[in-house]
This record gives C-alpha cells, structure tokens and sequence, in this order.
C-alpha cells in the first residue's frame, strides 16, 4: 500500500482535499490480476471525438466558443495521436470551418466575426498542419496569398501573411512582450502562441522578437518553474532589471515559457547580458510536480495542488524540451568513481529500462487508471467529466511518458545539408525545429501494445510528420525523408 | 443592467434593436464541430457580428456585450468592443467597475474579468479599494491564479507605499489559515523580495532576509513535509546568495528518523525544532543536506549520494530517475573538477 502524503499531525484546507483525492485515486487502481486495468479504450474515446466533429458540441461549451479553433486542434490532434486517419471530405469542412475564423487584418479569431487573438491563431494554422494542403482550398496558400476580392482597394495588396506579421508587431510591449490582441492582456502563453506559428509559417524575425528572451527568463519564479507573465517597471524610458513575476510558477505557463525559450535559441546571441534561465532548479521544480505513487504518479501543475490529466503533457511534456538546452538524463558516469551507480538495481513494480527525468510507467498508469472516463474522454480526474481539453492534453501526456523524442545532432545535419538558399538564421531555425526525432528503442509502453499512440513533437505538439509537412510548404524547402522506422 | 430576473428578450424581437442587420456565424458552409448554441447566445452573438461590422459604438453596444459576457465571461471579442465603446462613448467608468466587480464574483477564473479590471484602474487610478475587493475574491478561492496575479500587478503597477504596508500582515493571516498555500508563499516572496522599485516595504535587503528566515522556519517546524515553505526557503536564500550551509544546523533537525520526545527543550529561535507531530524524517531536509554536503566538493560528495540514495530507494521513490541523475551528474562534476 503507498504511503499518503505526511500532513505532521497539521491538517490544513490543503492537506485535507489531498488525503479526499489520494482516497478516490486510489479507489481507480484496479485489482491484482483483474485485468481491464491497463488498456487504453481507445475505440470508446473516437467515438467522443467523432460525436463532437461530426455532430458537434453540447451547449455546455458554449463557454468556448471564443475558442472554437481550440476544439478543432484538440479534437484533430487526438485523432492524429491516436493514429487515425481523416477522410478527404472531411478535411476540406475542417479546412473550409477554419478559414472562416481567420480575420481580415491578420491573425485568427475564436470563431467566425470574432477579433484575431494569439491563442486561436496557434490552435488555426495548428489545425492546418494537421488537415490543410497547398493548392486551392487547402488551407495553406489561403493563409499565405491576398485575396482580392477583400483588398481591390489596396494600392499594394498584401499578402496575408504580411498582415498576420504586422499585426503581430502592433501587439509587441517594450519589455519583449506581447498582448494577447487589441487592449489584450499579457501571458507566456500568447508568446509561445505567436512563436510557433511565427516559426512554421516562416515569418520569425529578429526584430519580432527582440527584447523576448529577457522577457520570458524574467518570468521565471523562486521555485524554478514559470508564472504567467512579469511586471516592467519603466522609468523614464528605461526598464527596470527587476521584473517580478505575476504568479506563482504553474505547469502550464512552464511549458508555454520553456518552448519559448527553446524556440528563441536561434535568436539569443550570447554575451555578459543575454538573459538566462535558471535550468537546473527548472528541473527540480518540474520533477516535484509529479505526485507519489498514491497519487498514481500523475503530474500537478502547482506546489501543493492536486495532481490533474492534463499536466501530462504541460510538465510531463516539458522534459524533452530539457534536452534542446543540454540537459538530459543521459550523464556519462565515469567507470572510476561510485561503485553501483551505473547498475541498474533490480526492483519489481515500476520499471527501470529507461533513462528519464520522471517516471514514465507511473504517468502512463495514471492516465489509464484515473484519465479515462468510462464512458469515453479523458479528464482531469475521478469523479470529473472528460472534456476535448482533457481528452488532448492526458494522450498527448501519454505520448510523452510512451516515447523518447530528442534534439537529434545527425537529423540536424541531414536537414541542414539538404537547406536550399540563404545560410543564416532562418536556416537554423528550421533545422533546429525539424530535428527532433523519436528515439528507436526509446518507446517504453505500460500495457499491451496496442496502447500505443503517435509520438508527439516536443515543441509543437503535432506529429513530427505533420510539422515536416507543414513547415516545408512554408520555406519553400524539401525536408529529407526519414530512414523507415522498425515496424512494432 | 442585465434582465437577471425579468423574461429575457431576444435581440430580434426588440424593436430599438430592429435597424441592426444580425449576421448568422456561418453563411454558405456547414462547419465542422459546431456548438450547440442556445437561443438567446445565438440571437446576441448574430447581433454582436452586426454590430461590429457596422462599427456602431454607442450605449446599447454596452447592454448587448454584457448579455454577451454574462451567457459567456470568455468572449474576449465583446470585451474588447466594450472598452472600445466605453472610452469611445465617455462613458463614466466608476459603474463598469461596480458592474465588474459583480462579473468578477461570478466568474472568477476569467482571463478577461480580470484584464477588464487593470484597463479600468488604471485609467481611474484608484487602487486601493482593489486589495480590499481582492481579498474579498480571494476568501472564495483562497488559490485562483488570476486573483493573485492581479493583486501583485495591482501593487507593482501602482507601487505606493501605501498599498504596499498591509501586505506582509495580510499574507500571513492567510499562510495562518493554510500554511500550505502555495498562492500565498508565492505572494509573501513577491513582497518580501520583488517589492517594486521606489516603493516597496521601505526596508533593507538584510532586515528581509533575516525577518522572512525566521518567518519560514517557524513554519517549517510547524508542518515538516510542506514543499511551499521549503521552496521559499530554498528561494530565499538563492535570492540573497546566502548558502545553504548556513541553515544547516536547522535543517538536520529534520533529517533523524523521528522527534525526540523526550529531549529537553531549549528554546533556539535561530533553529525551532520540529513539531511533536512530525513525521520525520522530512525528505525536502534530505534533500536540503545533500546540496549543502553537494557544495562543499570532492569531500561532501559521498555524504550527498548517501542521501540522495535514500531518497531514491526510500523516501522519494517515485524520483528515484532524479535522484540517480543527481547522484551520475554530481559524480560525473567532481571526478572533472
Ligand atoms: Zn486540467
């Protein structure tokens, strides 16, 4: 039986509704040699998704619907995740919905007639990595090309992609920030938002993101993950060095920042100044988030909270992007030192094949054993309903504890050498981006194998497949196929 | 104001409404995963779209967005219409804010509530009201992010003594409450550490560090196994670059196997000792005497992976990955160095 967690004879508001969570997760374990337990239902979760895609949404998510390209994305990306493939006539509505969300003066917005907003921007050309295509209604070259039957006033019609850029200037603050649209706030989230897409549709500059990475470091709290944003103090035009940050440090908001901070690399210049991230107590903020054993092992978002499905993937997710910045697991024990530290101990129970930060068979059991809803989705946890957040970001967070995907140094070669065109930072960028790969070998699934889903792209969250397609059309490039992968 | 009691009205059916085109989200396409929407959203929502293609900007642009954010707090696009509109209009913005305050209650977990929020303080550059109506938020969730965040950006934007001279008593009626509230940690840092530029609590660097060192240890003792309090612990001494080893003789009351009920107490304020109901030993102290033994070099470098070791097979096992990564990484340093 696992040990609860100590409350020191000390109850508190806190340590009681952990004890009432570590009760009901533990009522989720199923019995010894029950079986059942440990199958991921993945027909039960297409039939949801399929419902919600075809049919559509229940009047409960009216709450969303400044978020409709977010329901397209989470839906489309499980469906991808699970291996599911999209018929033609589908993709086109899919298509057809999203570019109805996409506004006149650059951006996308959270439904039809609404103002363009950093978050459904990434959720829209995400989606379109998924379903859209070049050519004619697929998507892409609309998001890219000036249609004039809008613009035949311009003297010099622009590109859509030129508007979506300078809407993403008029959104920049003078601490490296963006807001989230017009009179919009400021978070983490908005940044990684705007860098993704900034990144696949080709538009990154140094100039969009000057004054960024400072921002992002400054977010960075005393516990070593991220809050939601810090605060300029400008004095006669100056910015203060201290920004404090707005927020405790939070999985989500972590994750946002840590991509970021990946996906600015390329546009860091070293130097005494540039700004700098604190990785090693990251690391330890981010390892703490996952619960115990009684906890099931899942992941939390905050000191103290309670552990949540979809914190999967916002920490559990977070580690692989670790690797980007040279921290990984993988440290050479030196033969000569401690006796015993490079063997591996045998212990029954949690399974120590692997070389990773977390434990990735406890993860994949708390998402098995408390994220399924017995009736299809997947959710926070017991006694929740699923919804499509949950359903995404608990498969994504599978996909994370089921695969090893790393920053390869050979596939960034292959990628670089294959470049046509300007060497320089775009160039970088891109093979930066396309280097990640999934590790042969490094699959390590909890069940049958028939509970595996797609491996997932650390920085993006699409297939690797996906995000190859994508970002070729937008650069104009040929990225080299991969070497076929061993059937499993 | 909202019709919170009366019969509510659709759009369509008000004649004052009537010279607005209403305009149907989707013309010309089924799309993919609609909403279901209800009547009345999809009435105010088709008479939003009008009204923002027109461009119109007038006083009952302010009674259909606060339908509109009333059936859905999240819809940024009637917000941003709404301030537009107000600033557009002169409208006085005392009443949006009592209105808000009321929006805020109701949806706490709003983005834009509280966005609404810092864009009418600060053209109304009141804010000393805001920390009493925060706190008032904050006794129904004692740990919404959006509550606390804006309250720090309350105090950093404004940055008046004043605002900031309840702060330290307030925090710790509430660590009082729960000491395990990690919020309300986070907060007491923000105060103690991040106080803004001119205004702040007024005091020195030093006096902070020894103040909030005591302050966490009292706590510690009180509760071992709170990972809030040793985070700040470990935060506060990054902060001010003290090092670890100066805790130590604290921290090792937390690393036996069990309390001492029979030791005779003398009262040490530097180091209280841990409460009769602690379960020891406290793996945050473990862990905390392994980076101290970890920062003295080659030779606390044995004693560090002993401890780390017992985390890894005892008393942290769901980190045992971790642990042995130290144990590799710290190995791996020393052999170099
Ligand atoms: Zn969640």
């Amino acid at each position: 039986m696992s040990r609860p967690t100590p409350i020191d004879a000390y109850p508190t508001a806190t340590s009681n509704l952990q004890a009432d969570t570590e009760n009901i997760l533990q009522d989720h374990v199923p019995l010894e040699g029950g079986g059942g337990g440990c199958v991921l239902h993945k027909n039960r979760h297409l039939e949801l998704l399929v419902r919600n895609l075809a049919q559509g949404f229940p009047a409960r998510y009216v709450s969303q619907d400044a978020s409709q390209p977010w329901l397209m994305f989470w839906t489309l990306q499980s469906f991808s995740a699970l291996q599911i493939a999209i018929d033609p006539d589908t993709k086109q509505r899919a298509i057809d919905t999203i570019m109805q969300w996409q506004h006149p003066d650059g951006g996308f917005g959270g439904g039809s007639g609404q103002a363009a907003h950093l978050l459904p921007t990434y959720a829209a050309v995400c989606s379109l990595a998924i379903v859209g295509r070049h050519g004619p209604g697929g998507g892409w070259d609309q998001i890219d090309r000036c249609v004039m039957r809008l613009y035949r006033f311009d003297l010099y019609p622009m590109r859509r992609r030129d508007k979506l850029y300078k809407w993403y200037l008029s959104l920049k603050q003078p601490d490296g920030s963006f807001i989230v649209s017009n009179h919009g706030e400021v978070d983490v989230r908005g940044i990684y938002c705007l860098l993704v897409v900034a990144l696949i549709l080709d538009i990154m500059t140094p100039e969009l993101v000057n004054g960024t990475p400072a921002f992002i470091a400054s977010c960075q709290t005393y516990e070593g993950g991220f809050s939601s944003a810090s605060h300029p103090h400008i004095f006669d035009g100056i910015l203060a060095a201290q920004r404090p940050s707005l927020g405790e440090a939070h999985g989500g908001y972590t994750f946002c920042a840590l991509a970021s901070w990946v996906l600015l690399q390329p546009y860091i210049s070293a130097g005494e100044d540039a700004p700098r991230v604190d990785v090693r107590r990251l690391l330890r903020w981010l390892v703490n988030m996952q619960g115990l054993e009684i906890e099931l092992g899942g992941f939390k978002g905050r000191t103290n909270k309670l552990v949540d499905g979809c914190y999967s993937w916002w920490v559990g997710g977070a580690f692989a992007l670790l690797e980007a910045l040279g921290v990984s697991p993988h440290v050479p024990a030196p033969a000569s030192a401690h006796e015993g530290e490079t063997a591996k101990p045998a212990e029954s129970g949690w399974n120590d094949a692997d070389d990773s930060f977390f434990n990735r068979h406890a993860l994949q059991e708390f998402i098995l054993f408390a994220g399924q809803h017995p009736a299809g989705g997947l959710r926070d946890k017991p006694p929740k309903n699923p919804d499509a957040y949950h359903t995404a970001y608990c498969i994504s967070g599978l996909s994370a504890a089921q695969h090893r995907v790393y920053p390869s140094p050979a596939r960034r070669e292959v990628v670089r050498a294959a470049w046509e065109g300007e060497d320089g930072v775009r160039a970088a960028a891109f093979a930066e981006a396309l280097c990640w790969t999934e590790e042969d070998g490094g699959s390590y699934i909890v069940g049958s194998a028939a509970n595996r889903v797609n491996a997932t792209h650390p920085l993006f969250n699409l297939t690797i497949t996906h995000a190859e397609g994508i970002m070729a059309h937008f650069y104009k490039q040929t990225v080299p196929k991969r070497p076929p992968k061993p059937s499993h | 104001m909202a019709d919170d009691t009366t019969e509510h009205v659709l759009y369509a059916e008000r004649p004052e409404w009537s010279d607005v085109v209403p305009i149907p989200q989707y013309e010309n396409i089924q799309p993919l995963a609609p909403i279901f929407y209800t009547p009345e959203y999809k009435d105010a929502t088709d008479y939003f779209r009008g009204i923002v293609k027109t461009g119109e900007k007038s006083l009952r642009v302010l009674q259909l967005t606060e339908t509109i954010i009333r059936l859905n707090p999240a819809h940024y696009s009637a917000w941003q219409y709404r301030y537009e509109t107000l600033i557009v209009i002169s409208a006085p913005l005392e009443p949006e804010l009592v209105l808000t305050n009321a929006l805020t209650k109701a949806s706490p977990k709003t983005y834009q509530v509280w966005h609404h929020r810092q864009l009418l303080l600060t053209a109304l550059r009141d804010p000393m009201p805001e920390l009493a109506f925060n706190e008032e938020v904050l006794k129904a969730d004692a740990k919404n992010y959006h509550t606390w965040s804006h309250r720090q950006w309350v105090l950093a934007h404004f940055d008046q003594a004043e605002l900031w001279a309840g702060e330290l008593p307030f925090v710790e009626r509430l660590l009082n409450e729960d000491v395990r509230n990690n919020s309300a940690w986070h907060h007491r840092f923000f105060v103690s550490f991040e106080n803004g530029s001119k205004g702040g609590t007024g005091e020195g660097a030093d006096e902070a560090v020894r103040r909030e060192l005591a302050f966490v240890k009292g706590k510690i003792a009180l509760a071992p196994n709170n990972a809030s309090a040793w985070n700040y612990l470990r935060g506060a001494l990054n902060h001010t670059h003290l090092p670890y080893s100066t805790q130590a003789a604290f921290v090792e009351l937390y690393v036996v196997d069990a309390v001492d009920a029979d030791a005779d107490r003398v009262l040490d304020l530097e180091n209280p000792p841990p409460s009769q109901g602690a379960q020891l030993p406290c793996l945050a102290a473990i862990e905390f005497m392994a980076d101290v033994h970890e920062a003295r070099g080659k030779e606390g470098i044995s004693e560090a992976v002993k401890l780390w070791r017992s985390l890894a097979h005892t008393h942290d096992t769901i980190r045992k990955r971790y642990w042995e990564f130290r144990i590799r990484d710290a190995v791996a340093n020393t052999s170099v160095a």
